[in-house]
């Protein structure tokens, strides 16, 4: 404990001003992503980020070869102009050839990578003592950083975001629905080059911390993540640039704790850690509310067929039900059914006397509603299904407990109010 | 007597190599309901789009209102086809219907007091005012019909352009699109209708449009909609067209010397 406190304390001293910095830089920079990102993933553009990101290394590569010095800014002028270029020749292949989108995208990406990589070596295999630490590209250098990129890197993140918020109504339109965008004379095709310079320029930025290798997950995972806890997209743009401001940092501060670690996988990794937690724990969409509105749909089938059976028992003169009575009755083990009767008396349902089940008024209108329902189910079936009457039993026996108030008033519409069910038994109303 | 809304003229539409659009010659009528007909890939709806300007003719153009699109596109609303479209995009049903108001606010201008009384008007209009915040990923085929068509109301056009309307939608629906068509018809609009069900269309439409590729016929319904120009849209040339439409793609042919 007291050692994590040493590190929080050394990390956020003066003497490591330029590491504060570089986990506020990459922050940015993953924010930026997150961002961006988010419109790659609306527009399902997933692998136009991998492309983009490996089709950097051949500009960056020729930057070097040009002017022989390691400048971040003739290094993000190569990348952005090759990265242009790669989108531009998916476009192009795609208008021009038969071939498949997939296809095309792993071409133009693995075609770039490997001319980089080919670049790489023969600048490696050169006299140029400048040329250390190029091979930092592959999987980013966060932590070694210079002052200029960062703030170089900060400057044009910001810049970045800022557009998006200026077109955040274009960008929108153009990922919902481009056809009526086009259609309402919105200028369809600056707005997409517009959105492809932004994602150019956050991945050249980015593939300087994380590596061309890991910046696809820079863009897509905080969307992927994010889009599980709203459906509003100006949230889930906050939430992805959050997710990806939090994971820079977080990312740094983990690489810095212990000695070689790499920063670029760090951040993926707590990215990734966000974005499952988002796919668990997301409202709605997340696993586990889902699993818990599974159980929650159990508990209510449960009851409302326990209290079913109450109800007839109570129906065919039994004026003293036992909770043995239901037992025998029931296919419930008795443990599981003395804990359903116990949620059905704290619903007010039935009170328990001495071993003795008692409806209540409430709980009588409740069965009556689930045996109304069954009814209207059994009659729908056999009417619009032409199904036998010993076939609809089964059937409405599952869907008592789905049938909304809403779908129970249009049922009764529907059928005319009708008074008996298939087998001539009444129906509650 | 009405007079023309939209012209077309030797409209050819090239798909790479493959025409969807071929020579085409029309003029339509104003404040009519319109219907345009034929078998699946006749190019309904790049006829459409063509119009709205959403793809580019090959060759031959457009004219609405005697005009270049551009010059009166305050005066068209578009419905595209709901099916083109993933639903699973995160904004609720007012977002959507908003976007009705950005050909007039354009890209950065916020919306007035004034465009949201016009996008709840639409939201009435096909009863889907109760479900202004619902997300757009819930709602049931109809509905998004429904909202689809609340936004282009609230373009306030003169000029409707829909792409199949009708397609997969509930009965209550379509009963309700009839009857706002009607409206709509009375209050003086144009409605043009992208429509693949032969059964209804001689009630729904006062004029035909009937494509197979090639235009077969366009005329008032009573003229139109006989057996024979049905036979030749929906029947045998069918065949002839797509094995000719089969051979300029496969075999790269063009269409015409230039």
């Amino acid at each position: 404990m007291m050692e994590i406190w040493g590190h929080i304390n050394t990390f956020f001293s003066a003497e490591n001003y330029t590491l504060f910095v570089v986990s506020i830089a990459s922050g940015i920079l993953c924010f930026a992503a997150g961002v961006v990102g988010t419109f790659t993933y609306l527009r399902k553009r997933a692998l136009i980020g991998d492309v983009i990101s490996h089709s950097v290394l051949p500009g960056v590569a020729i930057a070097f070869m040009l002017t022989g010095v390691k400048n971040p800014v003739y290094f993000l002028i190569g990348a952005i102009t090759s990265g242009l270029l790669s989108i531009w020749i998916v476009d192009y292949v795609q208008a021009k050839s038969k071939l498949k989108p997939d296809t095309i995208l792993a071409l133009t990406l693995s075609v770039f990578f490997g001319v980089g990589i080919v670049f790489l070596t023969d600048i490696q295999h050169s006299e140029n003592a400048a040329q250390s630490g190029l091979d930092s590209f592959l999987f980013g250098k966060a932590a070694s950083m210079g002052m200029l990129d960062i703030q170089l890197f900060s400057v044009i993140a910001i810049i970045n975001v800022v557009c998006i918020a200026i077109f955040l109504r274009g960008f929108s339109l153009i990922s919902f629905d481009e056809n009526y965008a086009k259609g309402i004379g919105i200028k369809v095709s600056f707005l997409k080059s517009f959105l492809a310079v932004l994602t150019v320029i956050t991945v050249a930025i980015g593939v300087q911390a994380v590596g061309v290798v890991l910046m696809a997950a820079l863009l897509i995972t905080p969307a992927a993540g994010a889009r599980f806890l709203t459906n509003d997209i100006k949230k889930m743009l906050l939430y992805a640039g959050s997710f990806g401001f939090a994971s820079g940092v977080i990312g740094v501060f983990i690489s810095y704790s212990g000695t070689g670690m790499p920063t670029g996988p760090w951040i993926v990794v707590v990215l990734s850690l966000f974005a499952l937690v988002a796919i668990i724990f997301g409202k709605e969409k997340g696993m586990y509310s889902r699993m818990k509105m599974r159980v929650s749909n159990n508990v209510k089938i449960n009851n409302e067929n326990v209290l079913k059976d109450i109800y007839k028992l109570a129906q065919d003169g039994e004026n003293t039900i036992t909770i043995n009575d239901l037992i025998e009755k029931e296919k419930y083990p008795p443990s599981k059914l003395k804990s359903i009767l116990k949620r059905l008396e704290r619903d007010r349902h039935i009170d328990q006397v001495r071993g003795f089940v008692i409806l209540s008024d409430n709980g009588r209108i409740a069965a009556r509603a689930v045996i109304r329902k069954h009814r209207l189910w059994e009659i729908y079936l056999s009417k619009y299904f032409q199904l036998e009457e010993d076939h609809v039993h089964d059937d409405a026996e599952g869907i008592e407990h789905v049938i909304t108030p809403e779908i129970e008033k249009h049922l009764i519409k529907l059928l005319d109010r009708p008074e008996t069910d298939p087998h001539q038994s009444e129906i509650p109303y | 007597m009405s007079n023309t809304i939209i012209e077309a003229h030797n409209l050819t539409v090239l798909y790479g190599r493959k025409p969807a659009l071929w020579n085409i010659d029309f003029e339509l009528p104003d404040k009519q309901v319109i219907g345009i007909m034929g078998p699946n890939g006749s190019g309904k709806s790049t006829l459409l789009k063509a119009i709205m300007g959403v793809v580019e003719p090959t060759s031959g153009f457009t004219k609405v209102y005697d005009d270049e699109l551009n010059n009166v596109r305050d005066k068209v609303s578009y419905v595209p086809q709901r099916q083109d479209i993933d639903w699973d995009f995160p904004a609720n049903v007012w977002d959507i219907v908003a976007m009705g108001r950005y050909q007039k606010r354009g890209l950065f201008k916020k919306l007035t007091t004034e465009d949201n009384e016009i996008v709840t008007d639409s939201l009435e209009k096909v009863n889907m005012l109760g479900y202004a915040k619902r997300q757009i990923s819930q709602l049931s085929g109809g509905q998004q019909q429904r909202v689809f068509l609340a936004r282009a109301i609230a373009q306030q056009g003169d000029l409707f352009l829909m792409d199949e309307p009708f397609a997969g939608v509930d009965i209550a629906t379509e009963e309700m699109i009839i009857s706002l068509l009607k409206t709509m018809k009375d209050a003086g609009k144009t409605l043009v209708i992208v429509h693949h069900d032969l059964h209804t269309a001689e009630s729904y439409f006062d004029h035909l449009v009937l494509l197979n590729t090639r235009l077969i016929a366009s005329g008032p319904t009573s003229e139109v909609f006989t057996d024979k120009i049905l036979t030749d849209t929906y029947g045998g040339r069918l065949t002839t067209i797509s094995k000719i439409s089969q051979e300029l793609e496969n075999k790269e042919f063009p269409i015409r010397h230039k």
